[in-house]
């Protein structure tokens, strides 16, 4: 299992290479960063001139509902556990506390597994926090981080019709845009997402198709993950055809038997 | 002592009493309550105070004014497992005297205080402070057994912090309360303006200074015996030199006038 933060920045920053080559000569020469099947993966896209979907081993640590923006929230938080408690006391246990692998955000909260335990918006932890770093909000005004669909992972986009994650959201109808067209209701989150984690414990495939990033690194990843979805639905129905299934429902059928932990 | 730690135990219980630790907690589901140092340490950390913050540290503040330093004596759960080192300790052996000034203590809250400005963190309240430790290692342990996300290490950080402090009480009984602890001298500056404090009948001291040998804070009571009453930044109001007087002359109470 590929983990820890240097690895996480040395693939982020070699995505943008790839981003900007074009996706030509370089994979070779990361053989060692990657693991097989994303090699595969990779191999498969470059064939069909598409770039890949970032893969997203670094989603930064994703804060409480009402956490101040960035260092702000480190400098506040005196790690008393407050919250912590009492989203335990809710029966979520969404919240953990942040181990030396985080560095200077060690003992600090965040939401570990959101594939096990996300964050319900119960808003529970921003009226408990004593210092003020997480701070009261209006659902719909948190922003603990963006939930991206793995494309060439998610059923929606593979030809079936699926929904799980737009019914699973709390906010539903205003973070949720469809394209609807010959392959299905492509689900796609806008920015009103608030980052709570719920589409991705309820997304069937086996270790999820959905992840949370932080904003900080959905500002990076946003330009290639916009790219993506404009080059799947430009690309002709035969492309297509050949992407789904021949690359893409093969790594969704072993995912299914595969639950595999990367947040962890 | 034990009923506050039982208290911040109900929340494992889903009952939100008192939710946090003892750095930072919310009463009832509504009062915020936010340690003094872990106020100041945070104020600056974020350099500057905030609303939220004021709001936390006001009700604590004030109930200290009301009673001084009686957080050690009486709510500080290391008290109660301090006691229960000196009870493993031979209980023949007399203290060893103290290594360090009592001016130490200050200099190093200020320079905790430096370096969570410098640093932008609130180091001692965040990573070291027996209290949040404590509280933090508790709900590692009842996460763990319930098979919860946990990071071990913090967990461990914290038993090994605690484990520490065990350790410096049996080697140097009292040390931390007396001088190194943080959280107390910043209790303890209220010892001078609380309502709450020592007084002195007037009678006839015999010297025995049983009141003295009592206190485990290194109280001076008897030199003070003149003034009629005592306001020491040590002195944690849990009335062990009382017991002590009481065989004797019974000149020592608490008093808020």
């Amino acid at each position: 299992m590929v983990n820890g933060v240097n690895m996480g920045l040395n693939r982020r920053a070699f995505l943008k290479i790839v981003a900007a080559a074009g996706a030509t000569g370089v994979a070779g020469g990361s053989g060692l960063l990657l693991r097989e099947d994303t090699q595969r993966r990779r191999a498969a896209a470059e064939e069909y001139h598409l770039k890949p979907l970032p893969e997203i081993t670094d989603t930064g640590l994703v804060r409480p509902p009402g956490a101040l923006p960035g260092r702000k929230f480190r400098r506040n938080c005196s790690g008393c556990g407050a919250c912590l408690n009492v989203c335990h006391t809710m029966g979520y246990d969404a919240i953990a506390m942040a181990g030396p692998r985080h560095g200077g955000d060690a003992a600090t909260p965040y939401i570990k597994d959101m594939r096990d335990f996300p964050c319900t918006l119960c808003m529970e932890c921003p009226d408990k926090c004593p210092t003020g770093a997480l701070q009261p909000l209006d659902k719909p005004e948190v922003r603990m981080g963006m939930a991206l669909i793995d494309l060439s992972l998610c059923f929606g986009w593979n030809g079936d019709v699926c929904l799980s994650c737009s019914k699973a959201c709390p906010l539903g109808a205003s973070v949720f845009d469809f394209n609807y067209g010959a392959w299905g209701n492509q689900p796609y989150i806008n920015e009103n997402c608030v980052g709570c984690g719920l589409c991705v414990r309820y997304c069937p495939l086996g270790g999820s198709a959905v992840k949370v990033v932080t904003p900080e690194i959905y500002t990076q990843l946003q330009e290639a993950y916009l790219q993506e979805v404009d080059n799947l639905l430009h690309i002709s129905g035969e492309e297509r055809y050949e992407l789904v299934y021949g690359r893409n429902l093969p790594e969704i059928m072993a995912r299914g038997r595969l639950v595999e932990r990367e947040y962890r | 002592m034990l009923a506050i730690v039982a208290l911040f135990m109900l929340q494992y219980f889903e009952i939100r009493l008192l939710v946090g630790s003892l750095s930072g907690s919310t009463l009832l589901g509504q009062l915020k309550l936010l340690d003094v140092f872990a106020f100041l340490e945070v104020s600056a950390a974020a350099r500057g105070i905030s609303l939220a913050l004021l709001t936390a540290v006001l009700p604590v503040a004030l109930l200290y004014l009301l009673l001084g330093r009686a957080f050690c004596g009486w709510v500080c759960p290391m008290d109660l497992l301090f006691s229960l080192v000196d009870k493993v300790r031979s209980p023949g052996t007399k203290p060893p005297r103290l290594p360090l000034k009592p001016q130490v203590g200050y200099w190093l809250a200020g320079g905790l205080l430096l370096t969570a400005l410098l640093t932008s963190l609130p180091v001692f309240t965040n990573f070291f402070s027996h209290l949040t430790n404590l509280f933090r290692a508790i709900a590692g342990v009842v996460f763990m057994a319930s098979d919860l996300p946990v990071e071990p290490a913090v967990i461990a950080w914290s038993l090994l912090a605690l484990l520490a402090l065990l350790l410096l009480q049996y080697f140097y009984p009292r040390l931390w309360c007396r001088v190194l602890c943080p959280v107390g001298k910043t209790y303890g500056l209220f010892n001078r303006a609380s309502l709450l404090k020592l007084r002195f009948r007037q009678g006839d001291c015999e010297g025995c200074e049983l009141c003295e040998q009592r206190c485990y804070m290194g109280v001076k009571l008897v030199r003070h015996l003149d003034q009629g009453k005592l306001r020491d930044p040590n002195c944690i109001y849990c009335g062990r030199c009382i017991e002590g007087c009481r065989h004797q002359a019974n000149l020592i109470k608490m008093s808020f006038k």
